[in-house]
């Protein structure tokens, strides 16, 4: 934890749509152990909690601790509210209830049609990854390959490193390209079932996890995709038919909140 | 980015892991000059086979380095990171920047 940075600040952990007809309660364990809870303005809530320090730790596993119990708050508000609108970790608003409600008012229009766009929809990522040696294979018979395979076996030693070199960069090359057409491809096939999708590239992220991926696996595509939880079967179907490729393996998780799609939301006051 | 530690041991093989990554891209570059320079028919088949030699021994000699100090992995990395950084920055040059905030949900087990 950090030194105190201010007096009194509220932990903004996402937006959600409040029913019309009934009395709304909602209390769960946040961040750092504090009590999460819900502030109202008209049929929009706030969940926050009371802090008076932003959260930062070069300690990792610390860390993980909070974004999970970050992302335990939203899941827990998804399931009662429906889909939420996520802040990001460790958005803080300064000032107390009173400035949330007020500030809360203020995007209050904003906020509802941000809400009224993602409703019923939920966040899922895709993972391709194939077998590098199959995807070797594929690509053996192309006509520059060959022909440069064919240099190498009459060359002496040196010319044949240059030569076996230019074989790995070209190789090089038409991976990227295959994994650039066959990306856009499935980006194309989903583009008609989904309302929005991202893709994340190659992208470090706070959590890595490609620890437990076998290494004989390439990344081909990591997708994040907003769509309506009707569709995720018709998804899943999709992703079945890539999958019985030869050598495809594919990840499909979900639902999650919207965390990717999460609206930028203009606040001069809030710190992070 | 991988972070360098100042102190001691760990100090020696960060900076080593770094200068072997800067030498491998720096050979690397060299080479594609040579396979261009082989290609466009500048080099006589003696010259070729000449230039190819050496950058044998000397691929041969780097991974005779990475080996003994142990940092293969490490270059590796470094190296993969910054081929990431490198397309990343690609692509968004290609796309407007991307909004919201992107971790990997973590599977709650």
């Amino acid at each position: 934890m950090t030194e105190p940075s201010f007096e009194t600040g509220r932990y903004l952990y996402c937006v959600v749509q409040l029913p019309e007809t009934e009395s709304v309660e909602f209390s769960t364990v946040g961040v750092d152990d504090e009590q999460a809870y819900l502030l109202t303005a008209g049929t929009i809530g706030i969940v926050v909690h009371d802090c008076d320090t932003l959260y930062d730790s070069s300690n990792i596993d610390l860390v993980r601790k909070w974004l999970l119990a970050h992302q335990n708050v939203i899941d827990t508000a998804g399931e009662q509210f429906g889909t939420p609108v996520p802040f990001q970790f460790d958005t803080i608003l300064r000032g107390d209830d009173e400035r949330v409600r007020t500030w809360l008012e203020s995007e209050r229009n904003t906020f509802a049609s941000h809400l009224d766009a993602m409703a019923g929809c939920w966040e899922y990522r895709i993972d391709v990854l194939r077998d590098e040696a199959i995807v070797e294979e594929e690509l053996s018979d192309d006509e520059q390959l060959v022909e440069i395979d064919d240099r190498i076996a009459e060359s002496a030693s040196g010319t044949s490193h240059l030569l076996e070199k230019k074989y790995e960069q070209r190789l090089k090359t038409l991976k990227q390209e295959q994994r650039t057409d066959r990306t856009a491809g499935l980006t194309e096939q989903l583009s008609t079932i989904v309302h929005d999708l991202q893709d994340l590239g190659q992208k470090q992220t706070t959590l890595n996890t490609d620890a437990d991926i076998d290494e004989a696996l390439i990344r081909e595509a990591r997708l994040a995709i907003l769509a309506h939880e009707e569709r995720q079967d018709e998804i899943g179907d999709l992703l079945d038919d890539v999958a019985a490729e030869p050598g495809v393996e594919i990840r499909f998780t979900g639902p999650w909140p919207p965390y990717t799609f999460t609206p930028t939301i203009e606040n001069d006051s809030s710190e992070n | 980015m991988t972070q360098i530690d100042i102190d001691g041991e760990s100090a020696r093989d960060g900076l080593m892991t770094l200068v072997m990554t800067v030498v491998e891209l720096l050979v690397e570059v060299m080479e594609q000059e040579a396979i261009r320079r082989m290609e466009s028919g500048d080099l006589t088949d003696e010259e070729i086979e000449r230039v190819g030699a050496q950058f044998a021994a000397l691929e041969a000699e780097i991974e005779a380095i990475k080996e003994d100090e142990q940092i293969d992995e490490p270059v590796d990395q470094l190296r993969e990171r910054l081929d990431n950084l490198v397309s990343d920055a690609v692509m968004t040059m290609d796309e407007p920047p991307q909004q919201g905030y992107s971790y990997n949900p973590i599977e709650d087990d």
